[in-house]
């Protein structure tokens, strides 16, 4: 289990890298979306939103009509936002699951191929 | 003086589609008869066994993540699946190098690899805005109709290795290069199979899971209630319609000549093919011409067979993408009870059709040469070799699917389905959703049986009256 701390640690230096990555710029042009996080094992909410290119920070709780809820544990969160966990394999086993439009998921899709590309 | 039957609907065609057809028309109460050119069901589903005893599907084999129909299907009938096996590494051959990779885009050139993520997500994009049921009303449809999708690789990807590997791809899906796939066409097709990411993939993908045994058992399961209404060596060669009624003649096969007269005709078989047949009077010139338009990707299957899969120990999936030689693509196709291990491999598009003209000797080197380079030199030795040419199968005349090229859907697409007084037309080529996939001829099937059925249901009402 990992606490809402490390979780928020974890997700500050994922924001750090993405927010300096041209290409995982260009991937979310036009593509303003506010994002829920919960976990399972721990039962937390965290906001986080996708405006203009630019990862914001994560806040503590559900804030706002999310676009798009990501659910899975905070574990998995923190392996991911530390860059060593590519989520596609927990989405496809259901570990993670994603409540989006098809846009969202396909997005989501191509960023972590390029994200961890070496996974 | 040829055999003669009634019935109220006479399918032509038992594959998947045409069988999923009559099994829901016979369900309402019509009297069916489906005639079949071939000796066998299942059309482009088709299981064998080598004279070594190796059971492998010379068509379509896999099962995709979300395909409903499909699943329940094989559930109904008792055929279990098993994944896909994907563990370890796949082989990348590009540029006369080979490296390995983790995942689903080959790394050996990580900014290439990027790139080719997304144009794939590009795509995947821009098909979404290209409606499945009506991809000739996608907003700019003409012009998109207009181009091909290499035109599109070239302004948005180059000429760079990650186009090297989307060809790749895009062969192996469609039995064909890029540049004969209208960009309509492709975009449609992607939308209808989830995107270029979902129809590339294995797990949760649609080559995620396989049969055990074969998926041919589809459509014998299908068949087999329909007893003695299944007809085969039934080659349909002209059909007589009216405003409501149909007469199919059959000749040339196992069975005795045959006349079907009926009220309603499902032609359940790929544009092309349904183009060839003498209708009298002649099909619309719109439907003529869309089927000149349709024409079937070329593919040649590839099963090799070793003793064991030695790949695995070697940390590899017995994936390959190559820009080189016979085969661009393979996969691990080992049976689920590790009786032997497989590979099963595509020779598409213009290598397809360059390796016919240069004989079946001159294949077979050029694909040992592309396992050995791939997987090691025992690769080059497997206990038997077996190519299915699906170009020269007659009752099929090429694989996967059938394309649309540059004008066709624009110009001549409502055809597709439209019925044709009291032909109606089936084939995975006409499903909405999995387009080309054993999952969109069930669709097909299913939809061309409702509108069969509703509009019997009509002519009855309107004949009480």
């Amino acid at each position: 289990m990992a606490s809402a701390e490390e979780i928020a640690d974890a997700y500050a230096d994922w924001r750090a890298r993405s927010n300096g990555n041209e290409r995982l710029r260009k991937m979310v042009r036009g593509w303003n979306r506010i994002v829920h996080l919960h976990t399972t094992d721990t039962d937390e909410s965290f906001t986080l939103s996708v405006l203009d290119q630019e990862l914001s920070a994560l806040t503590r709780g559900g804030v706002g009509q999310p676009d798009l809820i990501v659910t899975g544990s905070s574990e998995d969160f923190c392996d991911m936002f530390w860059g060593d966990l590519n989520p596609s394999e927990k989405y496809m086993s259901g570990e993670i699951k994603l409540a989006g439009s098809g846009e969202d998921v396909m997005r989501l899709d191509a960023i972590s191929m390029v994200a961890f590309l070496d996974q | 003086m040829d055999e003669s039957r009634a019935c109220d609907v006479v399918v032509v065609g038992a594959g998947l589609s045409g069988l999923r057809a009559a099994r829901d028309l016979t369900a309402v109460g019509f009297e069916v008869v489906v005639l079949e050119a071939r000796d066998r069901v299942g059309g482009r589903s088709w299981t064998d066994t080598t004279p070594g005893g190796h059971t492998y599907d010379r068509g379509g084999q896999w099962l995709g993540t979300n395909q409903p129909r499909t699943a329940a299907l094989a559930a109904e009938l008792g055929v279990t699946t098993f994944p896909t096996f994907g563990a370890g590494e796949a082989v990348e051959w590009r540029a006369g190098e080979r490296s390995t990779y983790v995942g689903l885009i080959p790394t050996s050139d990580p900014n290439a690899a990027a790139d080719g993520v997304e144009a794939i997500l590009d795509l995947d994009l821009a098909a979404l805005d290209v409606p499945v049921d009506a991809p000739w009303e996608a907003h700019g449809a003409a012009d998109l109709d207009g181009q091909t999708l290499a035109t599109w690789l070239a302004e948005h990807v180059g000429a760079s290795p990650a186009r090297v590997m989307l060809d790749v791809a895009i062969k192996a899906i469609f039995g064909t290069g890029a540049e004969e796939l209208s960009l309509l066409f492709a975009l449609f097709y992607l939308h209808a199979g989830g995107g270029l990411s979902n129809l590339a993939r294995t797990t949760g993908g649609a080559q995620a899971e396989r049969f055990v045994g074969g998926s041919q058992q589809l459509a014998v399961g299908l068949a087999a209630p329909l007893g003695d209404r299944v007809v085969l060596g039934a080659p349909v060669h002209a059909i007589t319609y009216g405003p409501s009624s149909v007469v199919v003649h059959t000749g040339g096969g196992a069975a005795a000549p045959l006349e079907i007269r009926a009220r309603r005709a499902v032609l359940a078989m790929p544009p092309a093919l349904s183009g060839r047949l003498a209708f009298d009077p002649p099909l619309p010139g719109r439907r003529d011409q869309l089927c000149m338009r349709m024409p079937m990707g070329s593919v040649t299957k590839v099963h090799a067979i070793y003793d064991e899969p030695f790949w695995r120990e070697r940390g590899l999936n017995g994936q390959l993408v190559s820009d080189e030689g016979a085969l661009s693509s393979t996969f691990d196709d080992s049976p689920s009870d590790g009786s032997d291990g497989a590979l099963v491999g595509f020779v598409a598009g213009n290598d397809c059709r360059r390796y016919e003209a240069a004989g079946d000797k001159a294949r077979e080197a050029a694909i040992l040469d592309d396992l050995e380079r791939a997987f090691g030199p025992d690769a080059r030795c497997p206990r038997e070799l077996v190519t299915q040419h699906w170009p020269a199968e007659p009752f099929t005349r090429g694989g996967p699917v059938a394309i649309s090229v540059p004008g066709a859907l624009s110009g001549f697409g409502p055809a597709l389905r439209e019925p044709v007084g009291p032909l109606h037309w089936a084939g995975t080529e006409t499903a909405t959703e999995w387009c080309g996939y054993l999952e969109g001829a069930l669709q097909s099937g299913e939809r061309v049986a409702a509108e069969v059925a509703e509009s019997l249901g009509a002519q009855a009402a309107g004949e009480g009256l």
